[in-house]
C-alpha cells in the first residue's frame, strides 16, 4: 500500500550537497567563484517579471518621445502641415515572432493555451477577422477551431470548413493561441478572451483591431488614428451605409491610393483588411475607381485575402 | 426500467431476470398505453385501463456494486467486476461492427415498479393512499340513478356509473385521443375516455375539465335536448381524478379557453358514464402540485413539497410536468438507441445486475442509490479520442432531438420550473484539465495541478465555460493519472495525466470515462500501484489475455441527463421511483 498522500520535497538535495561537519548550520559558500550550480538557476518567473518591467520602461520611453513629438508639432506654427512626412518617417518595426511577446501582450500565463472565441453570425460571416485569422496563422502557432452553436440551425459548409483542413498532431498546451470559431445568433460579432478582465467586445472592427495588434505593430499617433478612422469609415460607410456614402468613401480611397501603394503608407496595415472585406461584401468591388481596382487586385495577390475569396462562392 | 419499443417485460423474482429483446417497435396507438405495475407483467389495455394489477412482489436486491467514482478514488477497492456489476468491458460482448471497430453498449434498465412506456397515467385507486382523509370522512355523495327523481328522467340512460370491466364485451366504439380533439373534428360525435380534472357547477350548466396524460380539453353538461337537471347535477358530483367515458358532439369556442391544451374546441356532453370512481378527497391536489414554486409563495397558495410528491408518487406522476419529464426522458433512451444503432453499436444485457447501484452514502440532490445507466465501450483504432467524439455526438444527436421532437414537453416543464434552453455547440467543445486549471486559477481559485475538482470548482468551471463558450455541455479531457480508477489507461506524453475525461452538464458532471487499459501486463502494474487485491480482479485481468483491441468507454446516468437538460433540481424528480438511502417505497 503506498502513502496516500505523496508530498514533493521543498528542497533539492543537492544544493546542501557540502556537509559541514560539525557544524549546527550550513550554509552556502560565499566565496564561491561565479557560475556555480546555485548562481545558474535564475527563477524563470523573475526573468519574465524583468522582461515586463523592461519592456514597460521601453514603452514609456516611446511615449514620452511620441509626447514630445506632439508637442513639438502642436507649437509648429506651419498650419497646413502635411501628416505624410510623419508616415514616411514611420519606423515599422520587425514583427514579434516569439510566443513570448505574446505572452507580454495578453497577460500573465497560467501555463495554459489561451483561446480566443468568436461569436459569429454565419447569415453575414466577418471576412477580415478570417484573413486576420490567416495572418496570424503564419506569424504564430494557431489552434483554430469552428463551432456551431445550438441556436443556428444550419451552416453552410464552407463555413464550417473555413480554417481548412486541421492537422491536429501536437497536444494543445503546444500552441501559442487559440482561435475559436463559434457560429452562433447574434447580432455582431463578439469576441470574448480574458473573461476575468476584459468585458466582450462587439463590433467586426473592434476585434479585427485587437486581433491585428498580436502583430506587435507599432505606429505613431496620426498614423494609427488614421488607420482606426479608416477601420471606422470601412464598418460604418463602406459596410452600412447608403449608396451615396459608399460612393464618397470610393472617392477618398482613390485619392489617398493615388498617393500610396496601400491606404496608409508603404505596408499593409489593418485598413487594408477591413476595407477590402467591406467592399467584398458590398458587391460594390465592380464599380470602384481606377486606384481601388488595382489595391484590390495586390491585395488577392495575397494568399490571407485569396483564400477568404473562396467563402464568398 | 426498459425504456425501449413498447413491449411487455416480464419480471421474475429472481436475481437474475433473462431479457429477451424483442424487435417490437413503438406503437402509440390510440390509446396503446402499458400500465406501469410493480412487478407486473405491463398489459395493453384501453387508456386509462382501471385493471388492477397484483400487489407488487418483492424486488429481487442484487449484491450492490461499488460504482462510486469518488471511492474508487479513495483507494477503495474495487468491486466492479467481481460483483458483477458488468463494466465489462474490452472482450466481453464487443460485435464485429460494419467496416469500422467493434463496439457494444447496453442499456441497464431497472425493471423494478416501472414497465410503463410512455403515456400512462397509473392506476386508479388501487393503492390506499396514506391519506389523513380516512373513509367515510366526507360524504359519498356518489349520486345514485335510482334516485327519487330518476323516475322522471328523461336522461337517466344517458348517464351513471357503469359496472366494472371485467371484459364483458367488445364494443365497436372508437375512443378519441384528447390530443386530437381539434378545429378538424368540429362538430363531429366523439367518444373520449379522460379523468375528471376539474369541474363546477354553475345552474343548469355544469363545466368539466377533462384530462387526459399532458392534454385537456373543456367539456360542457348543459340543460337541454341531451341532458337533464339530474344529468348536470350528476355530472357536478363525480369526484376529481375519476374516470368517465364521454360521448359528446366538439364544438367550435367562441373565444380560446386559456386554462386548456385544447384551446379551440370545447366538448359538448351527451353521455357520461364513470368508469373508475376516485375517492373524494385526494392526498394532494394536482393544480397544487404544478404551481411554479415562485407563484406559489407570491398568492400565499400552497405548494407541494418533494417528500410528500414521492409518498404520492401515484398521483404526482399524473401532473402535466410529470408526464412531460417521463416522456423525455423516455425519448432520451430512444434517441440514444437510434443514434448508437446507426452508428453500428450492438446493444447488450449484461448478467445479474439490472440498474446501476450505488453504495454510497449521499443524500444529496444529485444521487440515488438505485439509477438508470446507459453505458458505452468501444474498440477504437488509434485514439481514444475517436470514442470521445462519437460519444459526445451522440450526446449532441441527443439533445437536437429532444429540440425537435419534445418541444412542448420542453415548454411544459419550464412552465412550472423555468430554465434557459439547454445550449451547447457542435462539435462539442473539448478542454484540457489543465486549460480548466488555469480558468479557475484565473478567477481565483486556488488548486495544485494535480488535485482533483471538487464540487463547487466543477459548478465554478462549468459558469466560466458558460460564460465564455456559451455553452452547457462540454468535455474535459486528459484529467490526472492520480485522481483516476486504476485501468485508465496513462498518457504517454506525460506520465502525470491520462487518458481520461469528464463531461458534464450544466457545471455537473454526466459521464466519467476512460480508455481502459487492454494490457494485462500494465493493467496488473497499475492494480498494484493502487494497491489492489490482484485475487480479487484475476478474471477482468485474464480476459486481456488472449487478444484485447484498446477500446474506451464511458456511463451515462439517466436521470441525470434528464434532470440537468431540463434544469431541474432534483434528480428524485426525473426517477419515476427513486430510491435513495432514506426512501424504499413507494
Amino acid at each position: 500500500m503506498p502513502a496516500m498522500y505523496k508530498v514533493r520535497p521543498l528542497h533539492s538535495v543537492g544544493v546542501l550537497a557540502e556537509h559541514l561537519p560539525g557544524c549546527m548550520y550550513a550554509l552556502p559558500n560565499l566565496h564561491r567563484p561565479h557560475g556555480t550550480a546555485a548562481q545558474e538557476e535564475v527563477d524563470p518567473s523573475l526573468q519574465a517579471l524583468e522582461c515586463r518591467q523592461e519592456e514597460i520602461l521601453k514603452r514609456l520611453y516611446e511615449l514620452k518621445s511620441a509626447v514630445d513629438g506632439l508637442s513639438k508639432m502642436i507649437q509648429t506654427p506651419d498650419a497646413d502641415f502635411d501628416v505624410t512626412n510623419i508616415i514616411q518617417t514611420d519606423e515599422f518595426s520587425p514583427l514579434a515572432t516569439n510566443g513570448a511577446d505574446l505572452d507580454l501582450m495578453l497577460g500573465k500565463d497560467y501555463g495554459a493555451l489561451k483561446d480566443v472565441v468568436i461569436n459569429a453570425n454565419p447569415s453575414l460571416p466577418p471576412l477580415s477577422l478570417l484573413v486576420i485569422h490567416s495572418l496570424l496563422c503564419e506569424r504564430y502557432k494557431i489552434l483554430s477551431a469552428v463551432h456551431t452553436h445550438s441556436s443556428v440551425k444550419s451552416v453552410p459548409e464552407n463555413l464550417l470548413k473555413c480554417f481548412g483542413e486541421q492537422t491536429k498532431q501536437q497536444p494543445r498546451h503546444e500552441y501559442q493561441l487559440g482561435f475559436t470559431l463559434i457560429w452562433k445568433d447574434v447580432p455582431k460579432p463578439q469576441m470574448k478572451f480574458s473573461i476575468q478582465t476584459m468585458c466582450p467586445i462587439e463590433g467586426e472592427g473592434n476585434i479585427a483591431r485587437f486581433l491585428f495588434s498580436l502583430f506587435g505593430q507599432k505606429y505613431n499617433a496620426v498614423t494609427s488614428t488614421l488607420i482606426d478612422s479608416w477601420v471606422d469609415t470601412a464598418i460604418f460607410q463602406l459596410k452600412e451605409g447608403s449608396s451615396k456614402e459608399r460612393g464618397a468613401v470610393l472617392r477618398s480611397m482613390n485619392a489617398a491610393l493615388g498617393k500610396s501603394s496601400w491606404l496608409v503608407g508603404s505596408e499593409l496595415t489593418l485598413a487594408d483588411v477591413v476595407a477590402w472585406c467591406a467592399l467584398q461584401q458590398t458587391g460594390a468591388a465592380n464599380t470602384a475607381p481606377a486606384n481601388v481596382q488595382k489595391w484590390m487586385k495586390s491585395c488577392e495577390n495575397l494568399a490571407p485575402f485569396s483564400s477568404v475569396m473562396k467563402l464568398l462562392k | 426500467m426498459d425504456c425501449g419499443a413498447g413491449r411487455a417485460r416480464t419480471t421474475v423474482p429472481q436475481p437474475c431476470p433473462a431479457q429477451q429483446h424483442s424487435p417490437q417497435h413503438h406503437q402509440r396507438g390510440a390509446g396503446g398505453a402499458e400500465t406501469g405495475q410493480a412487478g407486473g407483467s405491463s398489459r395493453r389495455t384501453a387508456p386509462e385501463g382501471s385493471a388492477a394489477p397484483p400487489p407488487p412482489p418483492p424486488r429481487p436486491r442484487p449484491q450492490p456494486a461499488l460504482r462510486a467514482r469518488r471511492a474508487e478514488r479513495a483507494g477503495a477497492a474495487l468491486a466492479i467486476l467481481s460483483a458483477g456489476a458488468g463494466r465489462g468491458r474490452g472482450g466481453r460482448g464487443a460485435l464485429a461492427r460494419t467496416g469500422r471497430a467493434e463496439a457494444a453498449w447496453r442499456v441497464r434498465g431497472r425493471v423494478g415498479p416501472c414497465g410503463a412506456v410512455r403515456g400512462r397515467e397509473g392506476r386508479a385507486r388501487r393503492r390506499r393512499m396514506p391519506s389523513a382523509a380516512g373513509r367515510g370522512h366526507g360524504q359519498d355523495r356518489r349520486p345514485d340513478n335510482e334516485d327519487s327523481s330518476a323516475a322522471d328522467d328523461y336522461a337517466k340512460e344517458r348517464y351513471g356509473v357503469s359496472s366494472m370491466i371485467q371484459s364483458q364485451e367488445k364494443p365497436d366504439r372508437v375512443l378519441v385521443r384528447v390530443k386530437d380533439l381539434t378545429l378538424e373534428k368540429a362538430d363531429e360525435e366523439v367518444w373520449v375516455r379522460g379523468r375528471i380534472h376539474t369541474s363546477r357547477a354553475k345552474g343548469k350548466q355544469c363545466f368539466l375539465v377533462l384530462r387526459q396524460q399532458q392534454f385537456n380539453i373543456q367539456a360542457l353538461v348543459a340543460v337541454g335536448q341531451h341532458a337533464s337537471k339530474q344529468m348536470v347535477k350528476f355530472a357536478a358530483n363525480i369526484t376529481k381524478e375519476s374516470i368517465v367515458d364521454i360521448e359528446g358532439v366538439v364544438r367550435k369556442a367562441h373565444q380560446k379557453i386559456g386554462g386548456c391544451t385544447q384551446q379551440d374546441v370545447e366538448l359538448h356532453v351527451q353521455r357520461i358514464y364513470v368508469i373508475s370512481s376516485a375517492e373524494p378527497r385526494l392526498p394532494l391536489q394536482l393544480d397544487d402540485a404544478v404551481r411554479p414554486e415562485v407563484e406559489g409563495e407570491e398568492d400565499g397558495r400552497a405548494t407541494v413539497n418533494q417528500d410528500t410528491r414521492l409518498d404520492n408518487r401515484i398521483i404526482d406522476l399524473r401532473t402535466s410536468t410529470s408526464q412531460a419529464i417521463f416522456c423525455l426522458q423516455s425519448g432520451i433512451c430512444q434517441l440514444f438507441r437510434e443514434t448508437l444503432i446507426r452508428k453500428g453499436f450492438v446493444e447488450i444485457q449484461t448478467p445479474k445486475i439490472i440498474s446501476v447501484f450505488r453504495a454510497e452514502d449521499s443524500n444529496t440532490h444529485r444521487h440515488l442509490t438505485e439509477f438508470v445507466g446507459l453505458d458505452i465501450e468501444m474498440a477504437f483504432n488509434y485514439h481514444y479520442h475517436e470514442v470521445v467524439d462519437e460519444i459526445a455526438d451522440t450526446l449532441v444527436q441527443i439533445f437536437k432531438g429532444l429540440q425537435e421532437r419534445f418541444q412542448t414537453e420542453i415548454q411544459t416543464v419550464s412552465k412550472q420550473f423555468p430554465c434557459e434552453p439547454f445550449k451547447f455547440l457542435e462539435p462539442t467543445l473539448r478542454l484540457e484539465y489543465r486549460e480548466g486549471v488555469a480558468m479557475l486559477r484565473e478567477a481565483g481559485v486556488e488548486m495544485g495541478d494535480e488535485e482533483d475538482l471538487s464540487t463547487p470548482n466543477e459548478k465554478l468551471l462549468g459558469r466560466l465555460v458558460k460564460e465564455k463558450y456559451d455553452t452547457d455541455f462540454y468535455i474535459l479531457d486528459k484529467y490526472p493519472l492520480a485522481v483516476r480508477p486504476f485501468y485508465t489507461m496513462p498518457d504517454p506524453a506525460n506520465p502525470k495525466t491520462s487518458n481520461s475525461y469528464d463531461m458534464f452538464m450544466r457545471g455537473e458532471e454526466i459521464l466519467s470515462g476512460a480508455q481502459r487499459i487492454h494490457d494485462p501486463q500494465l493493467l496488473t502494474e497499475r492494480a498494484k500501484h493502487h494497491g489492489i487485491d490482484l485475487e480479487k480482479i484475476k478474471a477482468y485481468i485474464d480476459s486481456f489475455r488472449f487478444g484485447a483491441p484498446p477500446h474506451a468507454g464511458g456511463g451515462i446516468g439517466l436521470e441525470r441527463v434528464t434532470m440537468l437538460y431540463l434544469g431541474l433540481h432534483n434528480v428524485r424528480q426525473t426517477s419515476m421511483f427513486p430510491r435513495d438511502p432514506k426512501r424504499l417505497t413507494p
